[in-house]
């Protein structure tokens, strides 16, 4: 009998948070091991390539400054995807009703004029309610017709994405500088507060924190909570349980579409066919990161932003954007894996096996 | 059959386990725990919920794995890594919780995940394999029906079957008289003695001590995951069972002592006016209903389970939407019962599948225990929710309950079946102004906390509250009802006052069978 035979994988059923962060160390080591192996025989240098990274995103104020940009929407997207989530479903538009969110924000900026402040929240109103509106179809069909959820919203991302494109290049298109591809300068802008990071930034760390409060210190929260947990249970205990559903799933729509309006406001200015970024799939992933904690989502997208930034500066040190998207892919890989192997325990087998091998 | 079977003292065991112990987070589930089945015996396995039984038993079939001890077969040290093993070397576990695949024929069934099992027979060769096998252990079953179409004992014969093809010399039964009718237990009882007296052997996992001591030659007693005593059973007697369960004195019987007698009908709180009610799958599940549920009584549905007590008891609480008749409080009828309604007005609702419908099995168990009290001060104050109320409420529950909790974060589905049962029935009885609909509280309750449980129903019938209690053991509603009203397939048969009503008109009308003789009945409201 070998000494091999006697440990086993056992598979536990609850992991404590530690175990799980510990593996995701652990698994983003590896597959920036991986990454390196694989550069190195490419002709790369990884070291190199790590150093420049490090000094071009976290060791530099422009850096931080890019990295607090990317941060902005994949927190808010992240978190409507995480809101959602806490009451069992699954939001795929977020992409969707950010762009609807840009859209409505830039109308407003476009076609609305009055003083700065006013006009900026009125931009945020418009930037919410366009996500909502953008989910309420869905949000309805899931509620009364138990239409899935994950397909209606992620279908609806198609139709947002050629709407903006088709206002961006045609009747919005910029005339003044000639550009065919984005709509005028909106004149309303997030003020800044950190070089180009603007007050979005603030507002992105602020909303996962308040709704985690929400939840845990209100009754409505705790509507939410038992609903999510088990919707039957819920019924039981006199809960509305279909309109909490459409308020979460009009309140995570709400978020996307705020992302979007603070990209425009803050970041971008110009409402363009691109401006999505993905960030409404990236959140996705984000929450996932996350796993349903709202101020996880924090930490999540913070591992994504990095990942991203990181991207754009290996493009500049003369990877292809397909080798990038390889290395943002294997870390994922390695963190989905990660989790699932945090389930897993290695055990000895048991005690007279193990003598048996030492004796024998 | 009745004298243990003769054994001389060296005689190798089948299976010894030795010095077993197992750990869960927060809970030790079994510690130090021997025990060994002799050739030719039936040992029953007693011990209060949460005793450490099929944490035993599943370390035994390979479903988990001990921390510390070991497992002989035949004397030999031996692991099994899952119950496939198990069942290799002839220990095969008939669970509480069957697991049949629904869809498929008794025949199709008996053969899955069988090596000896033909490859590309037909329908009709299983059918033929099946029905042998079903004459050989004297089981009766019907090889060419759906597992959907049978009854919970048909079910049993099916997972008995099952596990007997395979050659088991081992059969462990985790509570199986839990879903059986009287006469279907005394079925299972007969094959038991038959496959024993062919020198097997049973594990008989049960609560209920009764049926211990008329099946079993041998009981071992766990408590609180420790073994208490091995001992034969013709030395034992309920009361000492029961005393050694619990380990402390029992109280058994005094029930219908402590109910304070009435002079006239309560008044009635509660009524239904021939209600139907789709269940689940939308078909008929409560047919024409008409009952009274009156203040200051115990009213007892009796039934095997699935007879439309579900959907009675969720029209009772406002659950469920009735499609016809009308529901009556106070004699006012209701235009939109819904749950918050009845929980206005004070109903408690002890459900019958509490992972189900009861509780949210991943929060913790502070969430759970204010579920009924969450919108109400001190856990709510306008629009807040007090998470250090809500833990106040829930350590009053849980002593309530007499429930040790290793934490309240600890999220509710990680306490067992019973101790779940204990909060949710404390909880829902301390909503209870006008009435509690209990659906089969007892189930999964020792003796100890089935008394327990039962002496509460009584002390709020006592001040006034309309109980109603759907139960299957006879025995339990004759002992504490004021009326029993039986349920058949969606229809109230009948409803009488306990007091004249005798056990086999009862049990007759559970089956759908009305006596000749016209039974004593009480006109419906």
């Amino acid at each position: 009998m070998s000494g091999l035979q006697s440990l086993r994988l056992v598979r536990v059923s609850a992991v404590s948070g530690r175990r799980i962060l510990a593996a995701r160390v652990i698994s983003f080591i590896a597959a920036l091991a991986v990454g390196a192996v694989v550069l190195a025989a490419c002709g790369f240098d990884p070291l190199h390539l790590g150093t420049q990274i490090l000094k071009k995103s976290l060791g530099s104020r422009f850096g931080l400054e890019d990295l607090g940009l990317l941060l902005t929407p994949l927190i808010l997207t992240g978190l409507a995807v995480t809101v959602m989530m806490k009451i069992g479903l699954w939001n795929i538009g977020a992409d969707g009703q950010f762009y609807i969110g840009a859209f409505a924000a830039t109308a407003i900026g476009l076609f609305v004029k009055g003083p700065e402040p006013a006009m900026l929240v009125l931009c945020f109103i418009a930037g919410a309610a366009g996500g909502a509106l953008w989910i309420l179809v869905p949000t309805l069909a899931r509620a009364y017709g138990k239409v899935d959820e994950i397909i209606t919203t992620l279908l609806l991302n198609f139709v947002a994405l050629l709407l903006v494109y088709y206002v961006a290049t045609g009747p919005w298109r910029d005339r003044t500088t000639g550009t065919v591809a984005s709509t005028g300068r909106v004149p309303y802008e997030m003020p800044d507060f950190f070089g180009s990071l603007h007050w979005g930034f603030v507002i992105a760390l602020i909303a996962p924190v308040l709704f985690g409060l929400l939840l845990r210190y209100t009754k409505w929260g705790y509507e939410i909570r038992l609903t999510g947990a088990n919707p039957e249970a819920a019924h039981y205990a006199g809960i509305p349980v279909r309109r909490r559903m459409i308020a979460i799933m009009l309140l995570s729509g709400a978020i996307a579409g705020l992302a979007g309006m603070l990209e425009v406001t803050g970041t971008v200015h110009r409402l363009q066919g691109g401006i999505s970024n993905n960030y409404g799939y990236l959140g996705v992933m984000v929450a996932v990161l996350a796993r349903g904690s709202p101020v996880g989502v924090i930490a999540g997208a913070a591992l994504m932003a990095i990942i991203l930034n990181a991207g754009i500066i290996l493009q500049t040190q003369g990877l292809t954007t397909a080798a990038v998207l390889a290395l943002t892919g294997l870390i994922m890989m390695f963190t989905a894996v990660a989790d699932q192997f945090a389930h897993y325990r290695l055990v000895r087998a048991l005690p007279q096996a193990a003598a048996a091998t030492a004796t024998g | 059959m009745t004298d243990i079977p003769a054994l001389a003292p060296f005689e190798q065991p089948v299976i010894a386990l030795e010095r077993i112990g197992k750990v869960f987070p927060g809970v030790i589930a079994n510690a130090d725990v021997d025990f060994d089945l002799r050739a030719g015996e039936i040992h029953a396995l007693l011990g209060e919920n949460g005793a450490g039984k099929s944490t035993l038993m599943n370390i035994l079939t390979g479903i988990y794995r001990p921390d510390s001890g070991r497992i002989l077969l035949d004397g030999v040290a031996q692991t099994f890594n899952s119950p496939v093993e198990a069942i290799a070397a002839g220990i095969g576990m008939v669970h509480q919780h069957f697991k049949l695949v629904r869809a498929f024929t008794v025949a199709e069934n008996v053969h899955l995940g069988w090596k000896e099992t033909p490859r590309l027979a037909s329908a009709q060769v299983l059918e033929a394999r099946t029905r042998e096998l079903s004459e050989r252990y004297g089981l009766a079953v019907r090889a060419e029906a759906r597992i959907d179409e049978l009854s919970a004992g048909e079910q049993q014969r099916v997972e008995i079957l099952r596990v007997l093809a395979r050659q088991a010399r081992v059969l462990i039964l985790d509570e199986p008289t839990a879903v059986l009718t009287p006469s279907e237990a005394r079925t299972l009882f007969k094959a038991l003695r038959a496959f024993k007296a062919a020198g097997n052997s049973v594990i008989f996992i049960s609560h209920k001590l009764d049926e211990v001591l008329e099946i079993s030659d041998r009981v071992t007693v766990l408590r609180g995951g420790r073994k208490v005593v091995t001992e034969a059973t013709a030395n034992c007697t309920t009361t000492k069972l029961a005393q050694l369960m619990v380990g402390r004195e029992m109280v058994l019987g005094g029930l219908r002592e402590a109910m304070k007698p009435r002079d006239e009908p309560g008044r009635v709180v509660i009524s239904l006016e021939d209600v139907s009610a789709a269940d689940d799958r939308g078909r008929a599940g409560l047919i024409e209903a008409s009952l009274p549920v009156r203040a200051g009584e115990i009213l007892g549905i009796a039934g095997v389970a699935g007879n439309g007590q579900r959907e009675l008891s969720e029209i009772l609480t406002g659950v469920r939407k009735p499609t016809s008749g009308r529901v009556l409080i106070e004699g006012v009828a209701m235009e939109d019962p819904s749950p918050a309604l009845f929980l206005d007005i004070g109903v408690g609702h002890i459900p019958e599948d509490r992972l189900r419908s009861g509780v949210a099995p991943s929060l913790s168990v502070s969430d759970n225990a204010v579920l009924r009290a969450y919108t109400e001060p001190p856990i709510a104050q306008g629009i807040l929710f007090k998470p250090g109320a809500a833990d106040t409420l829930a350590r009053e529950i849980a002593a309530d309950a007499e429930v040790t909790l290793p934490s309240l974060r600890t999220p509710i589905r990680n306490l067992s079946g019973g101790n779940q049962q204990r909060l949710v029935a404390r909880r829902e009885m301390r909503i209870a102004r006008l009435a509690i609909v209990a659906a089969y509280p007892s189930r999964g309750l020792d003796v100890g906390a089935i008394s327990t449980l039962l002496r509460y129903l009584i002390d709020l019938r006592n001040a006034g509250v309309a109980v109603v209690l759907i139960s299957e053991e006879l025995s339990e509603l004759f002992d504490v009802t004021d009326r029993i009203a039986v349920m058949f397939k969606g229809r109230v048969m009948g409803l009488f006052e306990t007091k004249d009503a005798d056990l086999e008109t009862v049990g007759l009308l559970m089956g759908g069978q009305t006596k000749q003789a016209t039974a004593p009945t009480v006109e419906a409201a």
